[in-house]
């Protein structure tokens, strides 16, 4: 019988934190006003948002025992993120431009390159996590690491400019009009290999 | 009956293991496909230097700072270089070990250290890699924990037929089960209630865009637009399928139709959307949880479909009794 309460106490534990973490998420996607909801209750959610962060002891400094262990089970029994797989809405998807500038002036395009469908699809989450990226300069290392991978590939090249941007895919009635998908500008960023630092990004 | 009594009924209620052995052989050959659709781009995946993506330093770099007990692949290639290992060979050698993982499992060849073997091999691959996981590594992770903490041997794994295993207790096994059962409750629950939040899945347009949306664009724009009537039911069955799943799986009458339902929806995905790996992963997760008794279809039928899982061993039988 102790045993079965030492199981009962371990599902209670980890369902509470199944269940902190998968409402704690949707408060948060609730609380970005993404939904059809109305936007009067959005700091409400984002007060419960807040509220499961500190119930959940995210709010805890890194170094603290108490969030590393908690992290630590949360990563191994894969229970760290929420299920909102493409909801309230599906995002739109990005896509990456090499443009590969040679000491002669020339300039060639080029993408990034997978050998198999199964890589292409972690790229595609690259490009989403890239495209999410609010720190600045975590996005300009990541671009950069990209940059580098094509730079090996092209030894000639002076300069390597990431294009970064989204695909805008028509709407059903768009496509009935004849439109057809639309590529759209978020970054650029000019890499230089031969010098250890990057050219001055431009936006 | 008291609130304890009825509790611990329904956690503890006893089961054969016909479901661990669809969760271990399913996760097998999920493992094995998961392998082989990455031996390609294995090493550059996750080489620190010459990498394809993102070097694997920055990945585990990130994740340190915010926990450093998190199993990664930079352990184990510290770990080689020790040993005179390169990168590389230490790479291929993890590949290797997930990929023999994967057929142990399949095979139920010490099936308790294989699941363990799989579920930390794949989660340094997934956290090492965490800048291009999705959710395919989640619930692999999930499946995979669930796994190497469930009472193995099941009685079709080679250990109960080459070491004579006892059986696990039915009573353990049923609450394995229930912990897989409601987590996978909670999964399509708030999945599908943020997908009810967003207007997009009522009218079809979240349908057309996920169909669209590249590198899932399989289906030709056109064919699509033909079924245009289509995509509006097609996305409120879905928001139907994932919210009414903690309600409707659990009820008899609705238990067969909700799983063909969710299977079938699964299917549809990986199909329409090129996700297999990730369609395959969750089919075996809800046959494993809900369809380990033949999908509640007549005895004759259900015999016929899943083998022997519903007869019981003279000696699990007696375990039964005793439960």
């Amino acid at each position: 019988m102790r045993r079965r309460y030492l199981y009962l106490g371990w599902f209670l534990f980890h369902f509470a934190l199944v269940l902190g973490i998968a409402a704690q998420q949707t408060f948060w996607i609730l609380a970005q006003g993404y939904t059809a909801l109305p936007r009067s209750f959005e700091q409400h959610w984002r007060k419960a948002a807040d509220f499961l962060t500190i119930g959940l002891g995210q709010d805890l400094s890194l170094s603290n025992p108490v969030r590393k262990s908690l992290t630590a089970y949360l990563h191994g029994a894969g229970i760290e993120g929420g299920y909102g797989f493409f909801a309230p809405n599906v995002p739109s998807s990005y896509k990456l431009v090499f443009e590969l500038h040679y000491p002669d002036g020339r300039v060639d395009y080029d993408l990034p390159h997978v050998s198999g469908t199964s890589t292409g699809l972690r790229l595609t989450s690259l490009l989403d996590r890239i495209g999410r990226a609010q720190y600045e300069p975590l996005r300009e290392v990541m671009l950069k690491m990209l940059a580098y991978s094509v730079w090996q590939e092209h030894p000639g090249i002076t300069t390597v400019r990431t294009v970064f941007g989204y695909v805008d895919v028509p709407t059903l009635s768009e496509v009935e009009e004849g439109k057809k998908e639309t590529y759209n500008f978020l970054y650029a960023y000019d890499f230089t290999f031969g010098n250890p630092t990057a050219a001055p990004a431009r936006k | 009956m008291k609130m304890r009594d009825r509790l611990f009924g329904f956690l503890f209620q006893a089961e054969s293991d016909s479901w661990l052995a669809i969760l271990r052989i399913g996760l097998g050959l999920q493992i094995i496909c998961y392998a082989l659709s990455l031996r390609h781009d294995w090493n550059a995946l996750y080489a620190g230097e010459a990498n394809v993506f993102i070097s694997r330093d920055l990945t585990e770099a990130i994740l340190r700072i915010e926990n450093p007990l998190v199993p990664q692949i930079g352990f184990f290639v510290t770990l080689g270089k020790q040993t005179g290992l390169s990168e590389q060979a230490t790479l291929s050698i993890l590949w290797m070990l997930l990929f023999c993982a994967g057929c142990t499992l399949l095979l139920g060849f010490f099936s308790r250290s294989s699941a363990v073997l799989a579920w930390l091999l794949h989660l340094c691959a997934a956290k090492s890699g965490d800048f291009f996981a999705y959710g395919l590594d989640n619930l692999m992770t999930i499946g995979l924990f669930y796994l190497a903490i469930a009472p193995l041997p099941d009685r079709y794994a080679l250990d109960v037929k080459l070491w004579k295993s006892a059986m696990a207790n039915p009573a353990r096994l049923g609450f394995h089960r229930r912990v897989l059962q409601v987590h996978l409750c909670v999964i399509y629950f708030f999945s599908g209630l943020t997908k009810c939040l967003g207007d997009g899945w009522w009218n079809g347009a979240s349908i057309w865009r996920a169909l669209t949306r590249p590198p899932f664009n399989i289906i030709p724009l056109e064919l699509l637009a033909a079924g245009r009537m289509v995509l509006p039911l097609a996305g409120m069955a879905v928001c139907l399928i994932e919210t009414g799943y903690p309600v409707f799986i659990w009820l008899r009458k609705t238990r067969s139709l909700w799983l063909i339902s969710v299977v079938a929806m699964h299917m549809a995905i990986g199909l329409s959307m090129g996700l297999l790996l990730f369609s395959l992963i969750m089919v075996i997760l809800n046959v494993a949880a809900f369809g380990a008794d033949g999908f509640a279809l007549p005895r004759r039928v259900s015999r016929w479909f899943v083998g022997v899982s519903t007869r019981k061993t003279p000696q699990q039988s007696a375990i039964f009794r005793a439960a």
